[in-house]
């Protein structure tokens, strides 16, 4: 998984995203809010850190999680763990 | 570890890593596993419903742990949580068997036991049909029986049945969630009643021992500090500096509005601040009787106080709840910001 590419990397964020929300994936746009345009509450943000982190076989770190807000916010945070 | 990823299966990882244990885990493809994969476990994909799979991991282990049936945080559909809950059971102690497991150890609750004995009641106290008036107890129950059929078919499983759990690791926030309404001043409603506050700590130390040196068979009650929810908030409310939640509801009250918040919070999976099933249990409300464990099992509750604010403190780095520095300032600001809106109230009365 860390060879994809940034944008395979992208896609699956937010292929994640849609599928815990349950929402299509065309809805899951870079610049959306995750809690206040799409209705992430806190669980299904550590549901979908869980996911990201075993996909992408990254360890990450629950405080810096709390820092993301955006769909972008979330590939940076995974993009800065892959460089590690 | 059936549950790893859990509250009382991290808690209980940790007790087992603390004393040199190897731990094999199972994950389900919705599980949390963020915090348990700090724990370093041998890892296994098994969804409750795949024996082979739970077979597969079970093999070769000296204890299961099951701490991750099923947990009815919405009572809205009594027939489908008490199937969904008895199949888990099922498949876990078939695939137990299967496997030649020597031992299960199973996470029941308190809130299986007979209501209506007299004095404190210990984990023998059992009903012979399950509760009418709860889905989450009526679930437990009907769950405890599938263990009572696994043990006829010659399955070696103790029950622990902890009374409400606080403390570190509540990931998906189930009675925790109480700490985080109030300490977030969102708590609009209560009802009072006795509960049993179980430090998960403890409770992790009663599995654990259950593991080692109980009988065949044998079930433990743990209930930790038992009180009431009026003294609990009270004492929160002092401790904290929070306010005490306004509104007192009686238990039918309590009922229906628990239902009713339920019922609008289950189409986006949020999380109540009383859920149903802390209010079936206040209003079962009776005292635990948890010498059994302290007598076997060595295990006796920790003091309040602790779990309190170790829950705090969890609740704190997460996020779920402001740090306290924050809070003083936060308090600090409203206090000056509404003095200077009662001056300027003052003021503009005088003009």
């Amino acid at each position: 998984m860390k060879n994809e590419t940034a944008e395979e990397r992208r896609t699956l964020v937010r292929e994640t995203i849609a599928e815990l929300l349950e929402v299509d994936v065309a809805t899951v746009r870079g610049d959306c809010l995750l809690r206040e345009d799409l209705g992430m509450d806190s669980l299904t943000s550590l549901e979908l850190l869980s996911t990201l982190s075993r996909e992408l076989q990254v360890d990450l770190e629950m405080e810096e999680a709390m820092e993301i807000v955006t769909v972008d916010d979330t590939v940076r945070f995974v993009e800065r763990h892959l460089a590690v | 570890m059936i549950g790893a990823t859990g509250f009382i299966g991290l808690n209980v990882v940790d007790a087992l890593q603390a004393r040199g244990v190897s731990v094999r885990a199972t994950w389900r493809k919705k599980s949390i596993t963020v915090f348990a994969q700090k724990r370093n476990p041998e890892w296994c994909l098994a969804e409750l419903d795949d024996t082979v799979a739970l077979e597969e991991a079970m093999r070769g282990c000296d204890v299961v742990f099951f701490a991750g049936g099923h947990y009815p945080r919405y009572s809205l559909d009594r027939r489908a949580s008490i199937e969904r809950g008895r199949a888990d059971v099922r498949a876990v102690c078939t695939a137990a068997m299967h496997a030649d497991v020597p031992r299960v150890v199973y996470t029941s609750s308190i809130g299986t036991l007979d209501g209506s004995v007299a004095g404190p009641v210990n984990a023998d106290d059992r009903t012979v049909d399950p509760p009418r008036e709860s889905v989450y107890r009526a679930t437990k129950w009907a769950m405890e029986e599938e263990v009572d059929f696994a043990l006829a078919r010659g399955l070696d499983v103790v029950t622990v049945l902890p009374g409400a759990c606080l403390g570190p690791w509540d990931v998906r926030l189930g009675t925790t969630g109480v700490l985080v309404a109030l300490l977030n001043g969102a708590l609009p409603w209560w009802v009072d009643g006795i509960v049993n506050v179980a430090d998960v700590r403890d409770v992790a130390a009663v599995h654990v021992a259950a593991a080692e040196v109980a009988p065949r068979g044998a079930r433990y009650a743990f209930g930790g500090v038992t009180t009431t929810m009026r003294a609990l908030f009270e004492d929160l409310a002092r401790r904290w500096g929070v306010r005490f939640p306004p509104e007192e509801l009686d238990v039918a009250a309590a009922y229906i509005r628990a239902d009713v918040e339920e019922a609008a919070a289950a189409p986006r999976r949020g999380r109540v601040p009383m859920p149903r099933e802390l209010v079936d249990l206040v209003a079962w409300g009776r005292r635990v009787d948890s010498s059994r464990a302290a007598l076997e099992l060595g295990v006796v509750a920790r003091d309040r106080e602790t779990t309190l604010e170790d829950a705090r403190q969890w609740l704190e780095r997460m996020g779920h709840v402001p740090r306290r520095a924050e809070a003083t300032a936060v308090r600090s600001r409203n206090s000056a910001e509404s003095t200077r809106g009662a001056s300027a109230h003052a003021g503009s009365r005088k003009r």
